[in-house]
C-alpha cells in the first residue's frame, strides 16, 4: 500500500470507527473497522506488511482508547500475518470465503482479549460475552469486510491505495 | 548463524516487535496503564469525530426542532403534568433537605455541598474492542477535568480519563480498568466495582455476604470521585464457590451505556 494510504488510515481510524460508525450499530453491536483493514491489506500485500500495518493501527487504537499499550497492537499484529498467509496461499480476492474468514479472525480476536482479561483480572461473564458480543459482532465485522473488499477490488480504487509494484503483481 | 539471522532477519524483526508489545501489555498490568502520546491522538481524533458528527447532528437537531413538529403539542401536554408531578416532589425533596441539613448541624456532620454540572453530548463512543470509552465534545474549556464523575439521570456512566480545551475521553464503568466503590442499597454491604467489557463484576464480597440478584448497587462515595447513593448497577448473577472466601457478582450497569447521547460531568 502507498504511504499516503496507511497516514490516512492512522489519523481516521479511530474517529471512523467510533463516530462514524455508531450509526452502523445493532443493539449495540457494531462492526470493527481496523482487523477488516487489516484483513484486507494482509490479502493485499502479505503476512509482513500486514503484522507492521496491524501493530501500527493496534498501538494507535490503544493510545486513542483506555486499553493497555500493545494489547490491540498484539493481536492485531498476529491478524495481520494470518491474513497475509491466508492471502498468498489459500484465498484471492473474490473469494465468498472471506465472509467466514474475516469473521474468524474477528472472533478469534475478541477471545484473545477475553481470555487475556480473565487470567489477568478474573470475574470475565466470558459464556455471556460470546453469546451476546463477540458472535454477532464477528459476523457484523465478516460482512462489512466482504463489502469493503468487493469496493476496493475496482481496478480505479486499488490504484489509488496500492504501490505500482504491487498492483503489477 | 549470522547467516540464518540475516536470511529470516524480517521474521526475526517481527518476532522481537511481538515480544516488546507482549512485555508491554504484561508490565503495565502491574505498574498500571501507560499514557504515552494519549493528549495528541485524543486532539487529532476528537476534532475529526467534530467534523464526522457535525452534519449528523445538525440533521438530527434540524429534524427535531422543525420536521417532527406534529407530536410537539402531545409532548407538550405530557412535559406539563410532568412538570407538575416534579414540582409536588421537589418541594417534598426540599423540605427532608432542609431537616437533613439540621439534623445534620445538630449531631456536628459537615454541610453537605451542592452538585455543580455540564451537559456535554456524546460525540464517538467504543474505539477498541477491548476497552470501553466515548468522547464528548466539552473540556477544559468548560470547566471538565481528569476524574470528574459522569452521570445521567438514570446513575453512574464513569469518569473523565482525559480532558483536552475541546474534547474530553471518559472511561465507562465496563471498561476493564473502571473500579468504582459502590454499596448494596439493600443492606449497605460494600465492594468494588470493576469493569468487565459489557458488563461489571463486583470485587471483595465476603462469601456470606447477602446479596441477591435484582440488589441495587449505588456509590458509596468512598471513591471520592462519585457523589454517595447515585445508581450504578443492578445484580444479575451471584455464584458462590467453596473454594474462595469471596463470592462473585456479576452486574448489568443501570445506564444504557450503548445508547447515550448527552450526559452531565459534575465538575464539583
Amino acid at each position: 500500500m502507498k504511504t499516503r494510504t496507511y497516514l490516512a488510515i492512522l489519523l481516521v481510524i479511530i474517529p471512523v470507527q467510533a463516530s462514524l460508525f455508531s450509526p452502523l450499530s445493532l443493539a449495540g453491536i457494531k462492526p470493527d473497522l481496523a482487523i477488516a483493514l487489516i484483513y484486507i491489506i494482509g490479502l493485499l500485500t502479505g503476512p509482513t506488511e500486514a503484522c507492521l500495518a496491524g501493530m501500527a493501527v493496534g498501538l494507535v487504537q490503544d493510545i486513542g482508547s483506555a486499553s493497555l499499550l500493545g494489547m490491540n497492537a498484539t493481536t492485531l499484529g498476529l491478524a495481520g500475518v494470518g491474513a497475509g498467509y491466508l492471502g498468498r496461499r489459500v484465498l484471492d480476492i473474490a473469494s465468498p470465503m472471506n465472509v467466514i474468514f474475516l469473521a474468524s479472525f474477528s472472533l478469534m480476536q475478541g477471545l484473545v482479549i477475553s481470555l487475556f482479561l480473565q487470567t489477568f483480572y478474573g470475574a470475565v461473564p466470558f459464556f455471556s460475552l460470546l453469546i451476546t458480543r463477540l458472535v454477532p459482532e464477528a459476523v457484523y465485522t465478516g460482512l462489512l469486510g466482504t463489502f469493503l473488499l468487493r469496493f476496493m477490488n475496482r481496478r480505479n480504487v486499488m490504484s489509488l491505495l496500492m504501490r505500482r509494484s504491487l498492483l503489477k503483481e | 548463524m549470522p547467516g540464518f539471522i540475516v536470511r529470516h532477519a524480517k521474521l526475526f524483526i517481527l518476532l522481537a516487535l511481538f515480544l516488546v508489545m507482549f512485555w508491554l501489555v504484561t508490565f503495565q498490568v502491574k505498574a498500571g496503564r501507560l499514557t504515552f502520546m494519549e493528549g495528541p491522538v485524543l486532539a487529532i481524533s476528537g476534532f475529526f469525530e467534530r467534523v464526522f458528527t457535525a452534519p449528523f447532528r445538525f440533521v438530527g437537531s434540524a429534524a427535531n426542532h422543525y420536521v417532527f413538529r406534529v407530536r410537539t403539542s402531545r409532548e407538550n401536554d405530557r412535559l406539563k403534568q410532568e412538570l407538575d408531578r416534579l414540582r409536588l416532589e421537589n418541594s417534598i425533596t426540599n423540605e427532608l433537605l432542609i431537616e437533613n441539613e439540621r439534623l445534620r448541624e445538630v449531631l456536628g456532620f459537615a454541610k453537605l455541598r451542592p452538585l455543580s454540572s455540564v451537559m456535554a453530548q456524546v460525540i464517538a463512543k467504543d474505539s477498541s474492542p477491548s476497552s470501553r470509552t466515548m468522547i464528548v465534545d466539552h473540556g477544559t474549556t468548560h470547566g471538565i477535568e481528569k476524574d470528574m464523575a459522569v452521570i445521567t439521570a438514570a446513575g453512574v456512566v464513569g469518569k473523565v480519563q482525559t480532558s483536552l480545551p475541546g474534547t474530553a475521553k471518559v472511561l465507562l464503568l465496563t471498561d476493564p480498568g473502571s473500579t468504582l466503590a459502590v454499596r448494596v442499597q439493600r443492606n449497605r454491604e460494600e465492594g468494588l466495582l470493576e469493569g468487565k467489557l459489557d458488563r461489571c463484576a463486583l470485587k471483595y464480597v465476603s462469601y456470606y455476604a447477602d446479596i441477591q440478584e435484582g440488589d441495587l448497587l449505588v456509590t458509596s462515595g468512598l471513591d471520592g470521585i462519585y457523589p454517595k447513593g447515585l445508581p450504578v448497577a443492578t445484580v444479575v448473577k451471584v455464584s458462590k464457590h467453596e473454594a474462595t472466601a469471596f463470592q462473585t457478582v456479576i452486574a448489568k450497569p443501570a445506564v444504557g451505556l450503548s445508547r447515550l447521547e448527552e450526559v452531565l460531568v459534575l465538575t464539583k
